[in-house]
């Protein structure tokens, strides 16, 4: 069974974020650390499990992104999979999910691939675009938000729950090959091993230059970025952490949550 | 579907589930309104069932719109493929200027490869609309809402999925009902079977009535901080604790106590934010609150600009000088 799990590298969550000056997209504050988004941690940790279930099974990753992007390839790697394909953006910033969904689809593995795994969404920009759109482009089913996976190797098929909400599942049975989005939930990522570290960080991955592939027409522009809009009056406490406590407790008191 | 030369449509999706119209589908209609403001045209709405009829009616009735009521009995359960190629053969002969879903478990799911198949582009989890230079541009957050990206389509057709919660529609006087139409289609779903949809771990509690929340994000760093967040919640009379998605993946919190897109909507009289970040899955859950209070150490935090009052400090920190003072307090009464 030959798997593809396709991951995205993301900065972590208290980046500082400052707008360019052109408006058209951001700048990460010095020192930021990225590490792998944690859907698609969750995918690799499924593809994983899968084949501890079925030996003959291969799992290859697909990461987009600038060179630094390489990391999450050989944590997947530390983690359980076998190779990966690096797609090397020249430059930082948005490029649109349609555009990532068709290089993603040039790959050959992604074309002679079983089951494609993808995160629900990236934590950055939460567009959860990706999957739906690689599954579109090489026409195969899609489903998203999945926490159960169980593949039925006799049957081609794969059964999986979704999550809806509510508290609702969904169960449903899909063809292979499927494209599945991961949610978070479905599993708690191992940690890569040591020893399978050592041989990712020796592992050539195969690195395709994106400018050099398909590019299609473009759907989307950013128009301009902006602050968040406040929807509150977002009133600041002032003063030492015991002054705080205290100004707290009288606005709460002021308006009888204590009693 | 396009009547006119020059007046465009803007196609609803409205979602029914459990055999009822799913409120989101009027904060869609709300969505479609506040778009027509900055680009005349013509509301739509279609609705996909096995049954649809009354629902069609009501909802006619209701807004005063067109409802196409479209109904197979591979419609009964939710399926993306389904969804997809029935409103695909719908909408793909004279395709809409736009077409809005909710971003909910069916929106996010057909939504981007509807889109695909259409050629059109595909903008998920907006929260505003607006025009600029005639352009019209779709606001989402991006960076757990540190930032709001204006996005411009530049497809004829262009697929929104609206966030639950950013849009509100208001009912009108009695006006005419809109004209409904119900169409029978023939699908046969090949590639993707729903078999069930089922209530997954059944709960009694119902947060929606919840007077004081006191929540928990992923913030709050340890399991064992989870603790402090405990006891302020018992320092604070009718109070329950919830958290955002992070702390439920955990198993530190049971699903039941989650707020936001795929959790509860709550709207307490106090929402006391602990730990959370503000991105929009979580806001939409809680933005109906009376009173928003949140401690954060990262004073850049998106959920401030949802808070009335903030404050900028490490939890571990100030909630155990939070609960010394309201024991002062509450022994001095």
């Amino acid at each position: 069974m030959k798997i593809i799990v396709c991951v995205k590298q993301v900065p972590e969550a208290e980046t500082q974020v400052q707008i360019d000056a052109d408006g058209r997209w951001v700048t990460l504050g010095a020192g930021t650390e990225f590490r792998m988004n944690r859907f698609d941690e969750c995918a690799v940790e499924a593809a994983v499990q899968i084949k501890r279930k079925f030996a003959d099974t291969h799992i290859h990753i697909l990461s987009i992104g600038p060179q630094r992007a390489e990391a999450v390839i050989r944590r997947s790697i530390g983690m359980g999979a076998d190779d990966g394909t690096h797609i090397l953006t020249a430059k930082e910033g948005f490029v649109e999910p349609f555009r990532i969904a068709t290089w993603l689809a040039t790959c050959p593995q992604a074309q002679s691939a079983d089951l494609i795994l993808c995160g629900a969404m990236s934590e950055d920009l939460m567009q959860g675009q990706v999957g739906p759109l690689l599954a579109a482009t090489l026409s195969l089913p899609c489903t998203t938000s999945v926490v159960d996976i169980s593949i039925n190797p006799e049957n081609e098929q794969v059964n999986v729950a979704r999550e809806i909400e509510g508290g609702y599942r969904q169960t449903l049975v899909l063809n292979l090959p499927a494209v599945l989005t991961i949610q978070t939930g479905i599993n708690q990522p191992r940690y890569p091993a040591l020893s399978k570290l050592l041989r990712a960080n020796r592992l050539p991955l195969e690195v395709l230059q994106a400018d050099q592939l398909e590019q299609p027409q473009s759907y989307q522009e950013v128009e301009r970025l902006l602050p968040p809009r406040k929807t509150r009056d977002a009133v600041f406490l002032k003063g030492t952490t015991h002054e705080k406590a205290e100004q707290l407790i009288t606005i709460l008191s002021n308006r009888s949550l204590l009693t | 579907m396009n009547n006119g030369v020059n007046i465009q449509t803007i196609v609803v999706i409205a979602e029914c589930f459990e055999g009822g119209i799913r409120p989101v589908s009027y904060e869609l209609l709300g969505f479609a309104e506040a778009l027509q403001q900055e680009k005349p045209a013509k509301i739509k709405i279609l609705l996909l069932g096995d049954g649809v009829k009354n629902f069609a009616r009501d909802l006619a009735q209701t807004t005063g719109e067109d409802v196409v009521g479209i109904e197979a009995p591979h419609l009964a359960q939710y399926n993306g493929q389904v969804h997809q190629a029935v409103l695909y053969n719908l909408l793909n002969e004279n395709p809409p200027a736009y077409v809005c879903a909710a971003h909910s478990s069916q929106g996010w799911d057909f939504g981007p490869s509807l889109a695909a198949r259409l050629q059109a582009t595909c903008i998920t989890s907006v929260i505003r609309v607006s025009a600029r230079d005639g352009k019209i541009c779709f606001s989402r957050d991006i960076y757990g809402g540190k930032v709001s990206a204006d996005i411009i389509s530049k497809t004829k057709t262009t697929l929104v999925t609206v966030q639950p919660g950013a849009f509100r529609w208001n009912s009108r006087p009695k006006q005419e009902p809109g004209a409904v139409e119900i169409i029978s289609v023939a699908i046969d779903p090949q590639t993707s079977q729903t078999i069930s949809t089922h209530m997954h771990q059944a709960s009694d509690l119902d947060l929606s009535q919840a007077k004081v929340i006191v929540a928990a994000g992923r913030g709050i760093g340890d399991e064992e901080n989870l603790d402090l967040i405990h006891q302020l919640a018992s320092a604070i009379p009718q109070s329950v604790v919830c958290g955002s998605r992070p702390i439920i993946d955990q198993g530190w919190l049971s699903y039941d106590r989650q707020v936001g897109v795929t959790g509860a909507t709550v709207s307490p009289d106090l929402y006391l934010a602990c730990g959370i970040s503000g991105a929009a899955q979580h806001v939409s859950g809680m933005q109906g609150s009376a009173l928003v209070v949140s401690i954060n150490t990262d004073p850049m935090a998106a959920i401030f600009n949802q808070s009335d009052v903030c404050i900028a400090e490490d939890l571990t920190v100030f909630i155990p000088i939070l609960l010394e003072k309201l024991s002062e307090t509450s022994q001095t009464k």
